[in-house]
């Protein structure tokens, strides 16, 4: 929360809540308190995935070695200046420069787009070198290794379930921005670009964690 | 409503320079511990660098939480929260890699 808006900045105050200060307090306690479930949920994903590497430490480094570590680290050098562009927003929007706030958005939009075309084609080299064990109708190409497939598996739900995420973050600030774009937005809904920019970072941070977890560690 | 990119005065770029200022050095921050980890990555220095590693994914995540997310800035209650979910998380992973550690 900033207390450092310019004039004409604000948010118009729902009639369940007795100030504006309480209402931005309540919307930013309550997309923490989300965020906490979702933090949990993928640092499950990350724990079986060190759980795997201690397991079968052979077997993981062998499927890790399939991993394209290079796009990985493109596209974390994407969402790191995606969470740049996102906090330009929010500074945008504290200082009323709605059409460079709007722009910022658009820049952000475009760079978690372009993170989904690299994992896209990531995906798609992983298919044309069979490695898709949960694919019945090819090969597997660690098929001399059944617990390689554990760590493949799981890095796929992990990127997806990261993925989804993204997808959806995308959907939403495409449509924030068509909103945020018309005259008087910044003067009732200034707190809606920072509540969500917390969902914006929090994706980024997930990939931070996603990258060293499943590309780098198991090298 | 402003929209002055296009003709920053004086004070307006000051002024865009003051609020960018933890954006963009938390963003440089971000990029070299990448970096660091990237170069660590593809070299494997030594036979225990993932702890290295680790640490610099932490340090990145810190970077993330108390500057893009404003959490140093945020009432004792909001801050409470952020922390907890990490607390949580150290539970889970702490009991658990004791478990299979110590097998």
């Amino acid at each position: 929360m900033s207390a450092r808006l310019a004039d004409g900045v604000g948010t118009e105050r729902a009639h369940h809540f007795e100030t504006v200060a309480q209402q931005r307090y309540a919307a930013t306690l309550g997309i923490w308190a989300w965020l906490i479930t979702e933090l949990l949920l993928f640092a499950a994903l990350f724990l079986v995935a060190l759980i795997v590497r201690i397991q079968h430490p052979e077997a993981t480094q062998e499927a890790a070695r399939h991993l394209k570590f290079w796009i990985g680290a493109v596209n974390t050098v994407v969402l790191i200046v995606s969470s740049l562009t996102m906090s330009m927003a929010i500074e945008f929007s504290r200082l009323g420069w709605q059409r460079a706030m709007v722009r910022a958005m658009l820049a952000t939009a475009a760079l978690g787009s372009l993170f989904l075309v690299l994992k896209g084609y990531e995906y798609y080299a992983d298919y044309t070198e069979h490695m898709m064990p949960f694919l019945g109708s090819r090969p597997y190409e660690l098929a001399a290794s059944p617990a390689s497939r554990l760590f493949v598996n799981l890095y796929y739900v992990a990127t997806l379930l990261h993925g989804l995420h993204l997808l959806t973050g995308i959907s939403l600030l495409l449509g924030m921005t068509w909103m945020a774009s018309k005259a008087g937005f910044l003067s009732r809904h200034q707190n809606w670009i920072e509540i969500y920019g917390l969902y914006w970072h929090f994706i980024d941070l997930i990939w931070i964690m996603a990258f060293p977890i499943l590309y780098v560690v198991n090298r | 409503m402003r929209n002055p990119l296009a003709t920053l005065s004086d004070d307006d770029r000051a002024l865009l320079k003051a609020r960018l200022r933890k954006p963009v050095l938390s963003f440089l921050a971000l990029m070299g511990l990448l970096a660091v980890n990237v170069t660590l990555g593809a070299t494997l220095p030594f036979e225990q660098v993932w702890t290295l590693e680790l640490v610099v994914v932490a340090a990145m995540a810190l970077v993330v939480l108390l500057v893009s997310m404003e959490v140093l800035h945020e009432p004792p209650l909001v801050k409470l929260f952020s922390g907890l979910g990490f607390f949580w998380v150290a539970i889970m992973v702490g009991m658990t890699l004791t478990d299979y550690l110590g097998r």
